[in-house]
């Protein structure tokens, strides 16, 4: 009995410890894991080096470059005075400020980063005791602000992570910023960080991608470079450059002026900073008469040799009576002249023929009011109104570009049908994605539909040819190329009314015309020296154009 | 008799064989790690380096110092294309 109650005892004592056991290190074991890690070491946050930017030539429009976090270990620090001195002078920060951190009861207190190679050595020199430095990485950009209103610039989220905002980096944010990565920092009994450990296959983190643009430098700059000198030639507030290949939709060049600088991004504006490309709208005014001809064409309910019975005077639509833009009228013209003279009531004309069910079908062909998808963050577009909104003169101003928005982009995409035998290509900015081990992965162009037949865009082609030879813009044409074109000259409207010395000058076009090599569209804000697109807009247009010959060595044909 | 002694003579070998082969590997290895970290260092130090003279690269090769080079040097824009319109004859006839 003795032995039983023995025996007895010592089972359940040695089923309490089990019982014990199992509770720690079961039940419990994920928590005191937890408070195990606290003891010997911290859980540390590997930023991944974001992906670089290249433009098609391979050249990196946005680089990362090497910075250093200056940082103090105070009870290393001897002479507290003296190091905060030093380090206030030499990092131009208060020197309050610096000694409050270095008096902290801390191993590791950081002072400042963004700091240059050659600081860090002049700091180094001095060799402070417990002064020391972690290398960071961040934004570089070779070609200052190149291209920034495509590009974007890298901020900091709410967190205070990197985040990409606007244009390429804002939309391939996910793509360049990588994958964070985890580790446990392990301290030996001082409380010193000894090593790192991963939490697991893939804990340390992977870099961001980076991305090929279609973007050719060249273009780039000799865009930017126009575009400036004309601005400040016209007296203008700003403008716009888009260049597109229309047989691909690759976007070869975006420039805006005034732009900023992304690296000083918290200077500016959000108006400077965002790409009015693609998010500001405007009434495109004449630019957008080929797109209605065309349909008009494509229907067949016009040729160029048609013939406009209502030309001759100023035309009442609506209450409204509609004027041509310098008041001259061309009785019985045919629609070949109606471009070639930029004449609002022979549009007019044409947008009657094609009707309200057919002017809003192709609307939505040619994707305005549609967003174009373009691989930038930021684009709107407006909405068309509903059919049994539109007024008898929403019909015939729509026919010359006045009392409908859009946005640049949509206006080059939707022009470039014309362009590319009809077919409208996805305006893309990102040609390529590489990753990090190498593997490029081709971004492949993209078909939007088909708004217009062959035969159409090609009479439309040679229509806008003779506008480009026999047109306002004439002077400025380059002899030996044929050049398809339009300008364009758009009142502003302000408070209900268009204000007749505000204009937007616009000029749009493709060359060679028979084999396209860009279509290209030059916007100009509120010129001063003339109102006119065919005195401000065109001679940037054809200046760019001439370039792109040589470039592309394009001969005259 | 005789076999549980060379079973026990054998192991005994092939234990004091093991310890030397431990001795010898773990004496070769021991300073291994300092040289790993010594390269490893190196190559940080290089990786910088490249990522500093790339910067400088990157800065000397930018269309916006090239072209103030070239505008500091005399070098103008032409303002004319120059473009051969017709095929040059190869040889002409008399």
């Amino acid at each position: 009995m003795r032995y039983r109650i023995v025996l007895g005892f010592f089972t359940f004592v040695f089923a309490v410890i089990v019982l014990r056991l199992f509770y720690w290190q079961v039940v419990k074991a994920e928590e005191l894991s937890k408070l195990g890690q606290i003891q010997y070491g911290t859980s540390i946050k590997i930023e991944p080096v974001r992906g670089e930017i290249e433009t098609s030539d391979g050249f990196p429009i946005v680089a990362n470059k090497i910075s250093y976090l200056l940082f103090v270990n105070p009870k290393e620090v001897k002479d507290k005075v003296n190091t905060a001195k030093f380090l206030a002078e030499n990092l131009e920060i208060d020197r309050n400020f610096l000694e409050n951190q270095i008096s902290q009861d801390l191993f590791w207190v950081p002072v400042k980063s963004g700091i240059g190679p050659d600081l860090k050595k002049q700091i180094e020199a001095k060799n402070i005791l417990g002064v020391g430095f972690e290398q960071q990485f961040e934004r570089f950009y070779p070609e200052a602000s190149m291209a920034a209103n495509l590009l974007g610039f890298v901020g900091k989220d709410e967190a205070g992570n990197s985040k990409g905002y606007s244009g390429v980096e804002g939309y391939y944010d996910r793509l360049l910023r990588g994958k964070t990565g985890a580790a446990i920092q392990i301290h030996d009994a001082l409380g010193r960080p000894i090593l790192a450990r991963a939490n697991g296959d893939d804990s340390f983190g992977t870099d961001g991608k980076s991305l090929i643009l279609n973007v050719d430098r060249s273009v780039q700059f000799l865009a930017e470079k126009k575009l400036k000198e004309g601005i400040e030639k016209y007296g203008a507030r700003g403008g716009m450059v888009g260049i597109m290949d229309p047989k691909t939709g690759n976007v070869l060049a975006m420039a805006t002026y005034p732009s900023f600088d992304p690296k000083k991004y918290q200077d500016y504006t959000d108006d400077l900073y965002k790409n009015a490309f693609i998010s500001d709208l405007y009434e495109p005014g004449s630019t957008f008469k080929p797109l209605i001809m065309s349909a008009a064409f494509n229907e067949k309910l016009l040729t160029p040799q048609s013939r406009c019975p209502r030309c001759s005077g100023p035309v009442s639509v609506g209450g409204y009576e509609l004027h041509t833009w310098n008041d001259k009228y061309y009785p019985n013209t045919t629609m070949l002249d109606v471009i070639e003279h930029s004449d609002n009531t022979g549009m007019i004309y044409a947008a009657q023929k094609l009707g309200l069910a057919k002017m809003v079908n192709y609307l939505d062909k040619y994707g305005i009011g549609k967003i174009t998808g373009i691989d930038l963050e930021g684009e709107t577009a407006p909405l068309i109104k509903p059919k049994n909104e539109w007024y008898a003169v929403d019909l015939a101003t729509t026919g010359f570009g006045q009392g409908i928005n859009v946005t640049p982009v949509e206006l080059l995409t939707a022009f470039s049908s014309i362009a590319n035998d009809g077919i409208m290509m996805e305006p893309h900015v990102v040609g390529k994605v590489l990753d990090e081990n190498g593997k490029i992965s081709t971004i492949k162009p993209k078909e939007l539909g088909r708004p217009l037949s062959s035969a159409t865009s090609k009479v439309m082609t040679e229509v806008l040819v003779n506008a480009v030879e026999k047109g306002e813009a004439k002077f400025a044409k380059i002899k030996g190329y044929r050049v398809a074109g339009k300008t364009g000259t758009a009142s502003i409207p302000v408070a209900g009314h268009y204000d007749p010395n505000q204009t937007i000058a616009s000029f749009i076009g493709f060359a060679p015309a028979s084999d396209p090599k860009f279509v290209m569209i030059v916007i100009v804000d509120r010129p001063t020296s003339s109102i006119y697109g065919a005195e401000t807009a065109a001679p940037i247009f054809f200046g760019i154009a001439q370039g792109l010959f040589t470039y592309y060595g394009i001969s005259p044909e | 008799m005789k076999k549980p002694v060379l079973i026990l003579v054998i192991l005994i070998i092939i234990m004091i064989s093991l310890f030397g082969v431990r001795t010898v590997v773990s004496n070769r290895i021991s300073t291994s790690g300092v040289a790993l970290g010594v390269t490893e260092d190196e190559i940080k130090t290089y990786k910088t380096e490249n990522a500093l003279l790339r910067e400088k690269i990157f800065g000397f090769a930018s269309f916006t110092h090239v072209s103030s080079i070239a505008a500091e040097m005399g070098f103008v824009e032409s303002k004319s294309a120059l473009a051969i319109s017709r095929s040059m004859p190869i040889a002409r006839t008399q």
